[in-house]
């Protein structure tokens, strides 16, 4: 395989192997500690736009598989990981990672020093960065010029409403850049999905007569999506069961009075205690964020606290006092990380079923 | 335990001597327990009678029943000393059983005893395979259950819901039988046929075959308020049909999706709920490889060998978090040693490096043994590689394994293809050169898999590593190629004999180039948090994150994993060692692959190095520490040979064999001294029994201190020893022989000198109560005293007599009993008593040595 290069924005340049796509691609360079998932991790929409540091360092060994996709079309802009397997003889595959992203445009660079760059990014914070042929003084010029959009939930989410139909509560689920495994735990429950665009209006929402209503996760800031969607949200809550998850959950907070706070570093993993308030007790989910709600500006009298993290204090869930809408920053479906958090869905469920009798 | 405050006093109940199935390991977690115990004020008693053990160094001598681990001698500890609770899971299955046969007996309520780990319900479920299997279908975890039939015509019923392949066995069988695999209908009527003759009942039991699934194990750790978070997954490579303990395992599983991986996760939450385990809890799977569909094959509320390779490789530390947890703190109280991130404890582990585990064998030492890998475990040892591939791993391990003394990687080409075709589907001990090997041939990796029911995955990666190799033999000397070897684990030897040249080429090579290796930290939250801990591995990447550790260093070689002859002894000898370094003032440095050793918990020495303990890797430490001082153990020649040409300080310790002149035949009497400068101090006058045999010097396994003989005789011998050892230039431990005259006459007369073995140095030290490895290690340093010498006064006609007999393991090897050499010990016992109540009639009686050693109080 040809020799490529990483670049960051610092002017630092790291010699490594390409593999995918031979693009050059250039975005915000994140990374992810998860044990594993590459291929949940790599289809995800909320890392549109933004090239993935894989902590793990053996990456590729399981291939892709048909049931390990949270999008069919990946959005982000690279993987960079320290060893590939190329193998498709796996028992449950028959793409390689490789192919994978050749057939996605998404350059993969290899041989890389990621313990390194976690290391470093965890103390630098974001960065801009590019995969590149040739690390010369053009490709930093390049990467200094680029401005990477701040209109990724456009970018990624349905334009056009779409149904999953199945016999069990009408739920609509309001796609800012949806993973898959929201709609899986869906599907899990019976429930019977329309997805609609994040510009959809709440009558638009109404109109469809829904049990339930699912603020998607999503990339990007929520603070770039404009009012119109917390006026949805405040119209929709107070009339329908209300669950958020994610770039849902940050838009949950917004519209109910809360503010928002940029992380120093972005974090995506699943090593975090995550203590559920009301039982007291300890659990891991997936987290991938880069904002969080503000504890002191959360409006006492409209929300309540329902999950913290215990390693950074961040807030990782909230209940309306008045409706049953609630909201969690982590990835309640799992996939990839643990599936502890996913009896949410049957709150879901239930809060859907009370309103109902 | 309900009321955690009132928990003053706890017995530990220990592991015994080192045998197949358990070697180190839990020495080394009750140490790091006893420690955790002690911070919170909470007296520690532990019964535990093995000679080499490390946590009985630890505790004071009231606290101390050096006794053998039974029912009875535990029983009359709670009788006599009213402990509040026992813990049994540092005790092996043994332990288990002991605590449940106490509490069906009625002496655990008798006396008030608490069971700490886990309620008494859960105890019983473990030492009751049909009530465990109960509870877990109760829970729907699927389990594998036997189902008994009397007929053809009931087993025909079954067929469907069970399905092919299915095992049939005989119920209590009149002979010794098999269980046989059946594939179809048609084998399953000749296995049942065969079956209803050889059972005592007309029985037979049927069950699934999982023969040929992945094996997958969890480590997971619980507190008492159900927060639980998973250490570690460990992926065996071969499949269920080969035990664990004699299968190469990485951690973290490679070739699992994140679904299945959290499947298993979540199964074993679930089972450490349902048992309401609190601490530790392994569990192992067997998974489908073809839909995904497990069954729960064991489950391990204790202390095992994956907990431990969990811990060292994923850098969490597991005993310090249960030794919290069992007085009841929970996940998110515990507070950890100062070198962790506040909040290790609660935090699910993550890595960014890959662990490989390959066992050792024991074949070379009993080559009578059956060398097929079967269902029952015949490794007594392993050895770990780290690294940040798979291939640098993989390749890290066999270099520390027992196929590689020197560094080099030897070939099976010399097998004819049935041969290999037979080793591939019926694999013996050297299964991984096979594999290698059939690559070679040009086996495809499907087509290897379908032969072995390994993952392709594993013969994609072996096939890399060929890859590289063809590069190096076609590319003499080149940088490129020397980059790419070392990057995927080559070691220098290894490379060096591929081009006919030796590793100092290799290595100035390497320097011109700046291909020089880096350390990783080996901690868990894989680089989100500045952690401080002291384990590091060598790879070759951009970053080196090992500083030296400055002045006054020393760095110890370990012997890496455990084999048959003086290993536990060593281990040991090692962690004594490390701890009169430390206590000297030295900063010290451990390298070692052995992920069971007690020494290389980060309590014993400053830094650990988890490297292949070869001459270009130890070169590459010592680069990057410059220690004052390097010990070697004694047992590695080739690579003292080449230390001691680098001008290092270099001291072997133990003393090198090799330096010893030739022995004598045999001998009945040994007397130990301690020679420093002018002082000869006698340490004492021991029997040397060698069980059911004459007294042939290889085969003396059992000592008994002091000698039976008159007190004038044993004061003579001391005089003739020290007399024997001034006529030369020896130092430190020795130890002066002595045998009859001859065949007619008693007179004894001494016959030679040899350094003392490790496995009586730490005899003697439990003898004595003075730690010897200390004082050989203090004279080593330098700081002995002369005076403080000559002021030990030893008696050398105590009243209390001990004795020592070796573990050896041919009962579990399935060979023959006979009297073992000291070459074959696995382990040994260690009993303490009136010369009344160990006195031996006849020394050779090997039945009567064991009852004696192993009575009870």
């Amino acid at each position: 395989m040809a020799k490529r290069y990483l670049i960051l924005e610092d002017g630092s340049a790291y010699a490594g192997e390409g593999f995918g796509a031979g693009a050059t691609t250039s975005g915000e360079v994140i990374f992810n500690l998860n044990l594993l998932g590459y291929q949940e991790t790599i289809t995800d929409q909320i890392y549109h736009n933004q090239i993935i540091i894989f902590a793990q360092p053996a990456i590729g060994n399981v291939g892709i598989n048909h049931d390990s996709y949270e999008s069919i079309l990946p959005t982000a802009k690279g993987m960079v990981v320290r060893d590939l397997t190329n193998i498709s003889t796996n028992r449950l595959s028959r793409l390689s990672l490789d192919e994978f992203l050749q057939q996605h445009n998404i350059p993969g660079i290899s041989g890389i020093d990621t313990r390194h760059l976690i290391r470093k990014l965890r103390q630098a914070g974001p960065m801009k960065g590019s995969i590149v042929d040739v690390a010369d003084a053009h490709a930093f010029d390049q990467l200094n010029a680029t401005v990477l959009t701040n209109r990724q939930v456009d970018q990624v989410a349905t334009p056009k409403p779409y149904p999953n139909p199945d016999t069990g509560k009408n739920v609509v689920v309001i796609d800012f850049g949806l993973k898959h495994g929201i709609l899986r735990q869906l599907s899990e429950r019976r429930c019977n999905v329309t997805v609609l665009p994040w510009t959809a209006s709440a009558q638009d929402v109404l109109n469809l007569d829904p049990d339930g209503v699912l603020l998607s996760t999503g990339p990007g800031s929520p603070l770039d999506l404009g009012t119109g969607v917390l006026d949805m949200i405040r119209e929709v809550q107070a009339e329908i069961p209300l669950f958020a998850i994610g770039l849902g959950h940050e838009l949950f907070a917004l519209a109910n009075g809360a503010e928002l706070t940029a992380l120093p570093v972005e974090y995506h993993g699943s090593s975090h205690p995550i203590r559920r308030i009301i039982t007291n007790d300890v659990i891991y989910a997936t987290q991938g964020q880069g904002y969080a709600v503000l504890a002191k500006s959360i409006d006492r009298d409209r929300l309540i606290t329902t999950y913290v993290d215990l390693i950074d204090g961040t807030v990782q869930g909230l209940r309306h006092r008045d409706f049953p809408a609630f909201s969690v920053q982590f990835f309640a479906d799992g996939a990839p990380g643990p599936h502890e958090s996913r009896d949410l869905f049957d709150e879901f469920m239930e809060a859907m079923t009370s309103r109902e009798g | 335990m309900q009321n955690w405050d009132q928990l003053q006093k706890v017995l530990i109940i220990g592991s015994g001597p080192t045998e197949i199935g358990h070697e180190t390991e839990l020495d080394g977690a009750t140490v790091q327990i006893l420690t955790e115990f002690k911070k919170h004020g909470v007296r520690t008693l532990v019964i535990d009678n093995n000679p080499f053990s490390v946590a009985l160094e630890e505790i004071q001598p009231t606290n101390m029943y050096v006794q053998a681990v039974t029912t009875a001698n535990v029983r009359h500890i709670l009788e006599k000393d009213q402990p509040d609770a026992i813990l049994p899971t540092l005790g092996g299955l043994r332990g288990m059983r002991i605590a449940q046969e106490l509490q069906e007996n009625g002496d655990l309520g008798r006396y008030e005893v608490a069971v700490l780990g886990m309620p008494t319900s859960t105890l019983e479920q473990i030492n009751n395979p049909a009530a465990l299997n109960a509870t877990l279908k109760e829970i729907h975890e699927p389990v594998i259950e036997a189902q008994v039939v009397q007929t053809e015509d009931e087993a025909l019923g079954l067929v469907e819901a069970i399905g092919f392949p299915l095992i049939v066995k005989p119920v209590a069988p009149r002979v010794d039988t098999n269980r046989t695999i059946c594939e179809n209908v048609d084998d399953m009527l000749t296995a049942l046929s065969q079956g209803f003759q050889q059972s005592r009942f007309d029985q037979c039991t049927l069950e699934r075959s999982v023969v040929g699934y992945k094996e997958i194990e969890m480590v997971a750790i619980r507190d008492r308020v159900d927060t639980e978070l998973l250490i570690s997954g460990l992926e065996n490579v071969d499949p269920i049909g080969i035990h664990s303990g004699d299968s190469i395992v990485l951690s973290p599983p490679q070739t699992l999706n994140d679904r299945e991986y959290q499947d298993l996760r979540d199964a074993t939450f679930r089972i450490a709920t349902e048992l309401n385990v609190v601490g530790i809890l392994h569990v192992h799977f067997a998974l489908n490889p073809a839909n995904q569909h497990f069954y729960v094959t064991k489950v391990a509320p204790y202390f095992t060998r994956g907990v431990a390779l969990a811990a060292r490789t994923v850098g969490y530390p597991v005993a310090i978090v249960t030794g919290e947890l069992l007085l009841g703190q929970r996940l998110v109280d515990v507070k950890l040693p100062s070198q962790y991130v506040k909040q290790t404890a609660i935090m699910e582990p993550m890595n960014d490096h890959i662990s490989v585990r390959i066992p050792l064998w024991p074949f070379q030492e009993v080559p009578d043994a059956d060398q097929h890998l079967d269902t029952a475990m015949k490794a007594v040892g392993s050895t770990v590689g780290i690294g940040r591939s798979v291939e640098e791993a993989m390749l890290k391990s066999v270099r520390s394994s027992q196929f590689s003394p020197r560094d080099v990687l030897p070939s099976v080409s010399n097998l004819t293809d049935g041969e290999m075709i037979s080793q591939l589907i019926h694999p013996l001990a050297n299964r991984i050169l096979v594999l290698i090997e059939a690559l070679r041939r040009g086996y495809s990796p499907a087509e290897l898999s379908e032969l072995t029911k390994i993952d392709p995955f594993y013969f994609v990666k072996l096939q890399h590593l060929l890859t590289i190799e063809k590069q190096i033999q076609e590319n003499p000397l080149d940088v490129a190629t020397l980059k790419r070897a070392r990057y995927y684990g080559f070691g220098d030897g290894m490379i060096a004999r591929i081009w006919q040249t030796d590793t100092a080429e290799i290595r100035r090579l390497s320097t011109e180039a700046a291909i020089q290796p880096t350390y990783k930290m080996i901690e868990p939250t894989a680089g989100e948090f500045p952690e401080d801990a002291s384990g590091y591995y060598s790879t070759f990447e951009y970053e080196n994150e090992s500083q030296p550790l400055g002045d006054r260093t020393a760095l110890v070689l370990g012997r890496g994993g455990n084999q048959l002859g003086p290993n536990s002894a060593a281990e040991y000898f090692t962690t004594e060692m490390l701890k009169q370094l430390k206590r000297a003032g030295y900063h010290t440095i451990l390298m070692n692959t052995n992920p069971n050793a007690v020494g290389v918990a980060p309590e014993f020495s400053d830094k650990q190095y988890v490297d292949p303990i070869q001459l270009g890797d130890v070169l590459n430490v010592i680069h990057v520490e410059h220690p004052d001082i390097v010990i070697v153990p004694g047992n590695r020649h080739y690579l003292t040979r080449e230390l001691k040409k680098r001008h290092l300080n270099l001291h072997v310790l133990p003393p090198d064999q090799e330096t010893v002149d030739k022995l004598p035949k045999m001998a009945t009497i040994g007397v130990s001294l301690f020679v420093h400068e002018q002082e000869k101090v006698a340490i004492g006058v021991m029997d040397l029994i060698a069980p059911g045999m004459t007294q042939n010097l290889a085969q003396i396994t059992a000592f008994r201190m002091p000698a039976e003989l008159p007190k004038a005789t044993r004061l003579n011998l001391v005089e003739q020893a020290k007399k024997a050892v001034s006529e030369r230039q020896v130092r430190g431990m020795v130890q002066v022989l002595f045998a009859p005259k001859n065949a007619t006459s008693k007179q004894l007369v001494c016959v030679g000198t040899r350094p003392i073995r490790l496995t009586e140095m730490a005899f003697l030290s439990k003898v004595t109560g003075i730690n010897w490895v200390r004082m050989l290690t203090r004279q080593h340093i330098e700081t002995l005293d002369a005076d403080e010498l000559a002021a030990i006064k030893i008696d050398l006609n105590s009243k209390r007599v001990a004795l020592m007999n070796a573990v050896f393991p041919f009962q579990q090897l399935h060979v023959l009993n006979r009297p073992g050499t000291t070459d074959q010990e696995v382990g040994a016992t260690i009993a303490f008593g009136s010369s009344e109540a160990l006195k031996l009639n006849n020394l050779s009686d090997t039945a009567e040595l064991d009852r004696i050693i192993n009575r009870t109080i």
